[in-house]
């Protein structure tokens, strides 16, 4: 157990470190001065002013271990940096786009492990039937699809022809919404990228939670309950699906990787104001520092969604509180 | 244990499985992008650079799918982007299997402290959100065929190093290979001459996994500005196509359908063939997964 726990902890912090020397070490790796990428593309728009603060805020006039120190000093405290194009400080951006995020990506891995978890165990139940190939062959379909792609659709179809849902955005600009008016209008504005992530998240769980049942199903104690008489329901429910429902947890793990770069592209599509949202803007604007401080969070939220997947791992599986 | 296997539905008895028709559907499909791709100048109507027509113009006799915000020809367009598309997604899967069939190789032959630190390794690359590395990557690098190619390619050997390590475990165990060293053969010899020939089958069907995956990974870096925008692939079409807003007009039935329509058709495709080459091939997949 304890094992476990510090190499799981190594990893993470290795993860962690690469992460800070990269985005140390590529705007200082790139031809050309440091400043552009530090401040991005605007630098030449700077005032004096500002070129100190600059200065003074990555200590570019020390040597690189001096710099890299300051960096780590920086980030330890929470300081992420300024952002020239907007005139704000990036930490005050980050705090304002990551609800948007965890609140999409939370809800859609919520919604996604439910139906995967069902879906993946009818399907294997009925293995070889007509709707385990359907489900397979849907599911097959809504991997392959791009993303962005089925946000698109969905958006012409819905927003843009039926009307039903606005067309992007997180919430009605200008209008002042309250109470239960409030949450509708959010509702509304979230089912479109909700359901674009749901769709391209379910089939990753669905096919775990299949092969994992076909696992079970193949086990003994499967044949030792029927044999004993034990309701067909039952068995589906009590003895077939908790066992496997352990790799799934694990696969829940590797999907939010998966999950939050889908998240990247879907909030692009949508003009929604999440992290992902921020990368692509940093990304068009050419504005560095955003893009790298963007980067360090979502990869800090993932590692930290892991550390609470590894906690709550023993809960599920009393094996690994022995180990 | 035969009946304990029928009565969980398993098959009692095992044969090397033939391709299957789902195999099949996903080499047809690939066949005829492939196709597409080698014969785009003689295929497409016009010359997808070239401003042939009126901008926005609805599908005709002319432009089967109209044309474009500058009056280029969808349909040509597309054509040519199978080029693109397949290439980068080959390439970029060649690359990883590469990385990938190195790694697991020498991971599962070796094992001890070099397995542990490249498996480490893998656990890694699994961990990062690879998407926003790599649009990270690509933002300095800047936008160019290669660099798409290199950064795709780059992070997508963790699942192919995977099963190839464990390919490798399975081989070395088998009383050849024991023999092989018992009689004092090197390492270098031993991996050329008796590892690598029952892994590269594996490493075929993990290269198709890989290219499917290469693909859509290649669209959605195109589709945020990051594709060479000298090389339009099916990604950048719809980059395009999302930047004029062609979603909230008419135009995104013959302007967004048509490019996801081929995006999807190239991942399916290489997916069904890589799933069932996979399961003609790995025989502890057998029966597990797939269109059972």
């Amino acid at each position: 157990m304890w094992r476990f726990v510090a190499g799981r902890g190594a990893q993470y912090l290795l993860v962690l470190c690469l992460t800070v020397i990269l985005n140390f070490g590529l705007p200082r790796m790139m031809p050309g001065s440091p400043m552009v990428f530090l401040a991005g593309e605007d630098v030449g728009f700077l005032t004096p002013e500002q070129r100190a603060q600059l200065y003074a805020l990555y200590g570019l006039d020390q040597p690189q271990w001096r710099q890299f120190v300051t960096y780590v000093g920086n980030l330890a405290r929470g300081q992420l940096g300024y952002s020239f194009q907007r005139g704000r400080p990036i930490g005050e951006i980050v705090r304002e786009r990551l609800p948007w995020t965890l609140g999409l990506v939370g809800t859609s891995l919520v919604l996604a492990t439910f139906l995967g978890v069902a879906l993946g165990a009818v399907s294997a139940w009925r293995r070889g039937s007509a709707l385990d190939l359907g489900t397979l062959g849907v599911a097959m379909f809504f991997e392959s699809v791009p993303s962005f792609w089925l946000g698109m659709i969905f958006i012409a179809v819905f927003a843009a022809h039926l009307g039903w849902f606005p067309i992007f955005g997180a919430g009605t600009a200008g209008a002042a919404f309250e109470g239960w008016g409030l949450v509708v209008d959010r509702a509304r504005h979230l089912a479109l990228p909700l359901a674009t992530l749901t769709l391209i998240t379910v089939p990753g769980m669905l096919l775990i939670m299949r092969y994992a049942m076909l696992g079970v199903l193949g086990e003994q104690y499967i044949a030792t309950a029927r044999a004993k008489g034990v309701p067909e329901g039952r068995v589906l429910r009590r003895h077939a699906v908790r066992n496997a429902l352990l790799p799934v947890a694990t696969v829940f793990m590797l999907n939010l990787g998966f999950v939050v770069s889908g998240a990247t592209v879907v909030e692009t599509v949508f003009s929604y104001p999440g992290l992902g949202r921020l990368l692509y803007e940093a990304v068009l604007n050419r504005d560095y520092p955003v893009l790298q401080s963007t980067f360090f969070i979502i990869t800090v939220s993932v590692i930290a969604a892991n550390v609470a997947a590894d906690l709550l791992y023993p809960l599920i599986d009393p094996r690994v509180r022995r180990r | 244990m035969s009946t304990l296997a029928a009565a969980a539905g398993l098959p009692a008895v095992r044969r090397r499985p033939a391709l299957g028709a789902a195999g099949w559907a996903g080499v047809l499909v690939l066949a005829a992008l492939v196709v597409m791709a080698l014969f785009a100048p003689s295929l497409s109507p016009h010359d997808p650079e070239e401003t042939v027509g009126d901008p926005f113009q609805p599908p005709s006799r002319a432009h089967w799918l109209g044309t474009n915000d500058i009056g280029q020809d969808i349909a040509s367009e597309l054509i040519h982007g199978a080029r693109i598309s397949l290439t980068i997604g080959f390439l970029a899967a060649a690359i990883a299997v590469g990385i990938g069939t190195a790694v697991g190789v020498v991971a599962g032959y070796f094992g001890g402290w070099t397995e542990a630190t490249l498996m480490r390794a893998v656990d890694l690359v699994l961990v990062v959100p690879f998407l926003p590395l790599m649009i990270l990557l690509a933002a300095y690098l800047g936008p160019s065929f290669w660099n798409i190619i290199i950064v795709i390619g780059a992070l997508v050997w963790a699942r192919p190093a995977r099963v190839i390590r464990a390919q490798v475990l399975a081989v070395k165990a088998l009383d050849y290979v024991e023999a092989a060293c018992a009689i004092g053969c090197r390492h270098g010899r031993v991996i050329v001459r008796h590892i690598l020939p029952s892994v590269l089958p594996l490493a075929l069907a993990q290269f198709i996994l890989a290219a499917s995956n290469a693909i859509l990974i290649e669209a959605s870096l195109s589709f945020l500005g990051l594709g060479d925008p000298t090389a339009k692939s099916w990604g950048t079409v719809l980059y395009y196509a999302q930047a004029r807003n062609a979603f909230l007009s008419g135009a995104w039935v013959w302007w967004v359908i048509p490019p996801g329509v081929l995006i999807t058709a190239a991942t399916l495709g290489f997916a069904f063939t890589g799933f069932a080459l996979e399961e003609v091939l790995n025989p502890r997949m057998r029966g597990r997964r797939g269109a059972g």
